[in-house]
């Protein structure tokens, strides 16, 4: 057997995931992942740096509020000709992306404009077809409890906690 | 600036509550040849009912035209119009299946309605207040189609209120919907106000944004998408649901009432949660008169997972990533088929549903959003894999969770199976003026 063949083993222990509906992404579970790719506007990289730290610091806020999202990076790179947005999240992408750049619009307004290309502003109808347009599918992907949302495991830990206070109590 | 309807190029459906009783003919038509049905739309053209004194209509019916993707293409609409359509209008219904959850039973090989794939390439709907005025409009249809030998009548649905007043299920229909802003009057407490474009091409949308069709102005504007689904009714399997997770008569309208949200009356368990109240139902000041994250956000009173916080969550959504108001459905729905005669438990082998014709002017965000999303997933309310428990699919979860008194009711049927759909186009008239004067053989 090469090294490039997979064992009926190994096989069997392969995720299921699934395309996302309409567009990029994959999906396991409950877990969808989806990477961004843009071109940086000349000149973007300094804004960018200028902006990050309140976009750092609003993150917990709007993450939140959106309440889906496992995990969420923006990376700049090839010498800020590029930027990569990527998230883990619940559910499905292309329903919920009008959703998510209107409710979050403020949020990516204080980093993206004048840094992503054709990015205006997060309320113009053109920026969901930009990041539809520009989103790729990983190709490998791999999800821990697939099928606990963030709401599972907000609820789980609640749980948890009256669990041990009960226990607690007890002894 | 208040929004001006151009309500006399506006087909009439799109404004037009259906009439009480009612009385309407779904006709679905193939097209073999493009001057036949080039024809047709001529014709029909003086018959088309606008949405001009929609509130009081001068003449309780009226006659409306659609068309599928395939029927546009038929047509001889040119392919950069024709691919600038929104792909859930493209593709067609029946090629969306597993996002919409018509798999299983639900899945396009059971529908007995055809779609877009399998020959609906026009339909025509007739509603009307009585059955004379119905076969009027259905014999301007007939006479429309007369010696058409390029077109085919290839089905036919006639719809209808039941004798009991009520959909199949036993509940009173169609107490709550939108208010669009420019449609004349008030809204009634609790319903909500709705930008025009949500519902109708050639208006400002709640992006902010005018909503638009591909192609020249005058073929779009004032023209919307109805997205159509034919839904038979488990009638008898629903009662037995009933009949097994409740004692006594009393019991079994609860559970239903559980279910829907509403007692069966149509009163809503989030005014009264102990009983029924058919006055409160009665009074339109009041039987939309709630909301649920500020008055009931655990679901107390309205479950969380019932069939009205799905398909409109109101306020419940705050907060959220949803943004309510870019999901808001018209739904018009007419039941077809014969009542199952009361107290009968098993299945008659008779078709009996529902018709939905929901208007929406953009099908991705709009109807599909809310089937995938909302009565199909449980998600978005902390409900997992749990669906619609009147609506929803089945194939993942037959479980319905109800918070207090706390009860997991297990073993819900597929009281709602899929027996055909597809997205549709409704011109305006001066889009059906259009396509007959740049359409057809060339």
């Amino acid at each position: 057997m090469s090294n490039l063949e997979i064992s009926p083993e190994k096989a069997a222990l392969t995720q299921p995931s699934s395309n996302q509906p309409d567009g990029p992404g994959k999906r396991i579970g409950k877990r969808g992942e989806i990477h961004v790719i843009g071109n940086v506007v000349p000149g973007g990289g300094k804004l960018f740096r200028d902006r990050i730290a309140r976009f750092q610091a609003e993150a917990g806020y709007w993450e939140k509020r959106i309440g889906t999202v496992h995990d969420f990076r923006v990376i700049l790179f090839d010498n800020d000709t590029r930027i990569l947005v990527s998230a883990v999240y619940d559910g499905d992408f292309v329903p919920y992306l009008q959703d998510v750049v209107t409710q979050a619009g403020p949020w990516f307004d204080l980093l993206m404009p004048g840094v992503w290309e054709g990015f205006t502003c997060a309320a113009d109808p053109a920026t969901a077809k930009l990041i539809e347009q520009q989103a790729y599918t990983a190709d490998a992907f791999y999800a821990a409890n697939p099928d606990l949302t963030i709401k599972d495991i907000a609820k789980m830990r609640r749980l948890s906690e009256a669990v041990n206070e009960m226990l607690d109590a007890a002894n | 600036m208040a929004v001006e309807l151009e309500l006399e190029d506006i087909q009439g459906t799109v404004l037009r509550s259906r009439p009480m009783p009612y009385f309407g003919t779904y006709y679905v038509f193939t097209i073999d040849d493009a001057g036949s049905a080039i024809t047709l739309i001529k014709r029909l053209l003086p018959h088309i009912t606008p949405a001009a004194h929609w509130d009081a209509p001068p003449e309780n019916a009226w006659i409306n035209a659609t068309f599928s993707w395939e029927g546009l293409r038929k047509l001889g609409l040119p392919r950069e119009i024709l691919n600038g359509f929104p792909r859930e209008f493209i593709q067609g219904m029946a090629a969306r299946k597993e996002f919409l959850g018509d798999v299983g039973v639900n899945d396009p090989s059971h529908w007995d309605m055809p779609h877009g794939g399998n020959g609906l390439d026009i339909g025509l709907l007739i509603m009307a207040g009585s059955p004379e005025l119905r076969d009027v409009k259905a014999a301007i249809g007939r006479e429309a189609v007369a010696g058409l030998g390029g077109l085919r009548t290839i089905n036919r649905l006639d719809v209808g209120l039941p004798p009991t007043g009520r959909e199949h299920f036993g509940f009173v229909d169609g107490i709550s919907r939108p208010y669009i802003e420019g449609q004349g009057g008030n809204p009634l407490p609790g319903q909500p106000v709705a930008k025009a474009g949500e519902f109708v091409l050639g208006y400002e949308n709640e992006l902010g944004v005018i909503a638009s069709g591909p192609g020249p102005e005058e073929f779009w504007r004032n023209s919307t998408y109805i997205s159509l689904r034919k839904i038979h009714q488990d009638v008898a399997a629903f009662r037995r649901f009933l009949r097994d997770n409740a004692e006594t008569p009393d019991g079994r309208e609860l559970v239903a009432a559980q279910m829907m949200g509403r007692w069966r009356s149509g009163c809503p368990m989030a005014l009264s949660p102990e009983k029924d109240d058919p006055e409160i139902a009665k009074d339109p000041m009041r039987n939309n008169d709630f909301t649920f994250r500020a008055e009931d956000p655990d679901g107390d009173r309205t479950a969380p997972g019932c069939h009205i916080r799905r398909v409109n969550p109101r306020d419940a959504l705050d907060g959220t990533v949803v943004d309510m108001r870019l999901h808001r459905l018209l739904r018009r729905g007419s039941a077809y088929g014969p009542v199952l005669p009361e107290g009968v438990t098993e299945d008659d082998g008779v078709d009996r549903g529902l018709v939905l014709a929901i208007i929406n002017a953009n099908p991705g965000r709009q109807f599909e959003f809310v089937q995938s999303q909302w009565i199909n997933d449980g998600d978005f309310i902390s409900q997992g894999e749990r669906s619609d428990p009147i609506a929803g699919r089945r194939d993942r979860s037959d479980e319905f969770a109800v918070p207090r008194p706390r009860h997991r009711y297990k073993g819900l049927a597929a009281f709602s199976q899929t027996r055909g759909g597809e997205h549709l186009f409704l011109p305006g008239l001066g889009g059906l003026r259009w396509m007959v004067e740049n359409l057809g053989p060339h």
